[in-house]
């Protein structure tokens, strides 16, 4: 569970929801009750509210420590560090550049973990890798003259086409910039 | 007579909306209200624009016309209508509470400046610079060498852009912080006193340092290049400049920092607004020290959270950055989570009188926050790489100007009145208020749940995936623009006030 709501965007969704659905209960709950129901000033005493101040931050920050430090095992960034030095990693060149990409290698097998090491050499693109279902696996940003290139690994679970995107607004034929590879 | 009063009376339907009378208070209310009204011109041109982009792809009109609708609209909702709605509304706010005129020199040049601006950039667009708002650096050069637009709507389009910020980033702050530090006092504008502690004047202040603070850097790269398109500096020069790390870099520390200082503004004005709503009439917030202090810590955080902008350029920008910038987004969650709680508590403690300013402001913070959760979690490392250049970011962007615009429509229904000695229409107030509501979720989660589904952002040519996404955001876009017309119709058919 925890490993699909970092690993798929609709877990970010999910995440989204839980925090946006309780806000969404109380606001409506406080405003409705405080405007229609009983707008008289309430009798609460003072020190409830600050028992609830520090309760709400409290609460606040033990859910941001926890929904980042449980993300920090899913960075890309992270497993790319740790495969560092993993002599099985294969590494793929890409070259962007307006409007095509070019892969120094374009088929993989299934329990693959491929590097990808992408850079621009005109203007500002990304390297987007879809799954063959549409969502979107990773994207990296490629500036020109960032110093180095971008670089990600990604171990191929299942088989299917992949579709590599351009996702930075890169001119006029910016949707046309995308190519495929298989997975077998 | 203002000039200003003589132009709006000019205008037509939109000039009704905000007919102002001659009278003493005029140094604080016709400038204002000129800005407002030429905000909403702006909005319903670029409304019609956002309207069009589904309709381009189900119409399969081109991927060129799409890219010409994204820029012109996304410049014009982020500038000349959102920003110059809030330099409207702050510029009256701080004349009344103050006591100074909005009426001067850097009042009328703000307002050539935006939109003098904003109608060159409109041109080169016209004429094919389809860079979006965002720019895209080096894509404005690039597409000239690669003859994608011409050399002049390259120098046209960002002689646009530099009034524009020019307006934004200096003649605006300036102003502002004129008025709150140095022009001298006239009682007789100062029809709302308030002091220089009061949470709203304490983060109009912070907004305008931000702007001029995290402006500057973008004002001297951009300036450079200008320069160097006029033949002014030879290439020599602007070689550090050109380079597109600095572009981008000083261009999201800026852009980054605006939404902030926005943000940071809008905030302040509902603590001073949201005082006066209340039911027992006592006119406080549950607390002045914590509503400054969630206003500091939006401040400080959001300064360095701008890393999220670059996130996936990994290696190229070292995880510490990354980390820091995952880290400051989230702390500003924490300045969130403190004004949530005023808000609330001052709700509970003192009770609100229902009136449509109030729930208009209401609705709009609840847009602003939740907005800011899909804010928080696309700036999560892990999250941004599956999310960053998604709709998921686009959504966020646009979001949180309607929000943003929502919370300054619901300031400018309070202020109405003293504006323009009339009271809005209640009733179409009302159903203004149901329908921006309404429109305003469908729009935050079709493409929240585009962006989960892997939809990209600016893309002209949809693939059929996608198409479910662009239903709903034809349905609910439509819907936000008859929200707005609802609002213009309140405004309209407001009546005399009389004493
Ligand atoms: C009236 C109904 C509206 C509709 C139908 C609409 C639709 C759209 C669409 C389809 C996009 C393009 C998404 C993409 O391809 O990346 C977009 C982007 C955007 N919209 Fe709207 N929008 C509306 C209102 C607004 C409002 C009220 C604002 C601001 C106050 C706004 C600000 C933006 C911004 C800043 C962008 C980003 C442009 C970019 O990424 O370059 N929109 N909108
Ligand atoms: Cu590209």
């Amino acid at each position: 569970m925890i490993e699909f709501l970092y690993t798929n965007a609709w877990g970010a969704f999910i995440v989204l929801l839980m925090f946006q659905i309780p806000f969404l209960i109380v606001f409506f709950h406080i405003v409705n009750k405080k405007a229609f129901t009983d707008s008289a000033p309430s009798k609460t005493k003072p020190e409830k509210y600050s028992a609830y101040r520090y309760g709400w931050t409290v609460l606040v920050l033990v859910a941001f420590v926890v929904v980042n430090g449980a993300s920090i095992k899913y960075m890309p960034t992270v497993v790319e560090a740790n495969a560092a030095t993993d002599k099985n990693v294969k590494d793929v060149e890409v070259t962007a550049v307006s409007w095509a990409f070019q892969f120094s290698e374009n088929e993989f097998n299934v329990g693959e973990t491929v590097r990808f090491k992408a850079k621009s050499t005109d203007t500002v693109h990304s390297f987007a890798l879809h799954h063959p279902d549409g969502h979107l696996l990773f994207t990296m940003m490629l500036i020109p003259g960032a110093g180095s290139e971008s670089a990600l690994v990604h171990t191929f679970t299942e088989p299917g086409e992949y579709t590599v995107r351009c996702l930075e607004y890169c001119g006029i034929a910016h949707h046309a910039m995308k190519n495929t590879f298989t997975v077998n | 007579m203002s000039a200003a009063i003589n132009i709006i009376d000019k205008v037509p339907f939109f000039g009704g909306m905000f007919r102002v009378e001659s009278n003493e208070l005029n140094p604080v209310n016709a400038w204002p209200s000129l800005i407002a009204m030429t905000s909403f011109i702006w909005f319903a041109i670029a409304a019609i624009l956002g309207i069009s982009m589904p309709a381009i792809q189900f119409l399969d009109l081109g991927s060129n016309w799409y890219y010409q609708n994204i820029t012109l609209h996304g410049a014009a909702m982020a500038f000349p209508f959102a920003f110059q709605l809030m330099a409207a509304m702050s510029l009256h706010r701080a004349g009344a509470c103050l006591g100074k005129r909005a009426d001067d020199i850097f009042v009328s040049l703000f307002y050539i400046f935006m939109n003098v601006g904003a109608l060159l950039l409109t041109v080169a667009v016209l004429l094919g610079f389809h860079v979006t708002y965002t720019v895209m650096f080096p894509l404005p050069v690039v597409g000239v060498m690669t003859g994608q637009w011409s050399m002049f709507t390259l120098v046209l389009g960002f002689t646009g852009i530099a009034l524009v910020l020019t307006s934004m980033i200096f003649i605006y702050p300036i102003k502002i912080l004129r008025m709150s530090f140095f022009e001298r006092t006239d009682s007789t504008l100062q029809v709302a006193e308030r002091s220089m502690k009061d949470p709203g004047m304490i983060g109009m202040v912070m907004g305008v340092l931000v702007l001029l603070v995290a402006g500057t850097p973008l004002m001297l790269v951009a300036g450079s290049l200008l320069l160097h398109l006029y033949g002014i500096f030879p290439a020599a020069w602007i070689g550090w400049a050109a380079n597109p790390i600095v572009f981008e870099f000083v261009f999201y520390i800026f852009a980054h920092n605006l939404m902030e200082a926005m943000a940071i503004m809008i905030i302040g004005a509902v603590y001073s607004t949201l005082p006066l709503c209340t039911a027992d009439g006592s006119r406080k917030l549950y607390s002045d020290k914590i509503a400054i202090l969630a206003l500091w810590i939006l401040l400080i955080t959001s300064v360095t959270s701008f890393f999220h902008h670059f996130f996936t350029m990994y290696p190229a920008l070292p995880s510490t950055f990354a980390y820091h910038g995952n880290i400051m987004s989230f702390a500003t969650g924490i300045g969130g989570a403190l004004t949530i709680f005023t808000i609330l508590a001052t709700i509970w403690k003192h009770g609100i009188i229902p009136t449509p300013a109030l729930f208009l402001i209401l609705g709009g913070f609840v847009m602003y926050i939740l907005d800011g959760v899909s804010a928080i979690i696309i700036s999560n490392v892990a999250w941004n790489f599956k999310l960053h250049g998604t709709m998921w970011a686009g959504g966020h962007a646009m979001v949180v100007l309607i929000a943003i615009s929502a919370l300054w429509m619901g300031v400018l229904y309070y202020h109405y009145p003293l504006m323009t000695n009339r009271t809005i229409d209640d009733s179409t107030a009302r159903s203004c208020i149901k329908y921006f509501f309404i429109s305003y979720i469908g729009l935050f989660y079709t493409f929240l749940a585009a962006g989960a589904a892997g939809m990209p952002r600016r893309n002209g040519a949809w693939e059929s995936d996608w198409y479910i996404f662009g239903v709903f955001m034809l349905i609910f876009g439509v819907m936000l623009l008859y929200a707005f017309v609802l609002y213009f119709l309140s405004l309209r058919r407001s009546k005399a006030l009389d004493y």
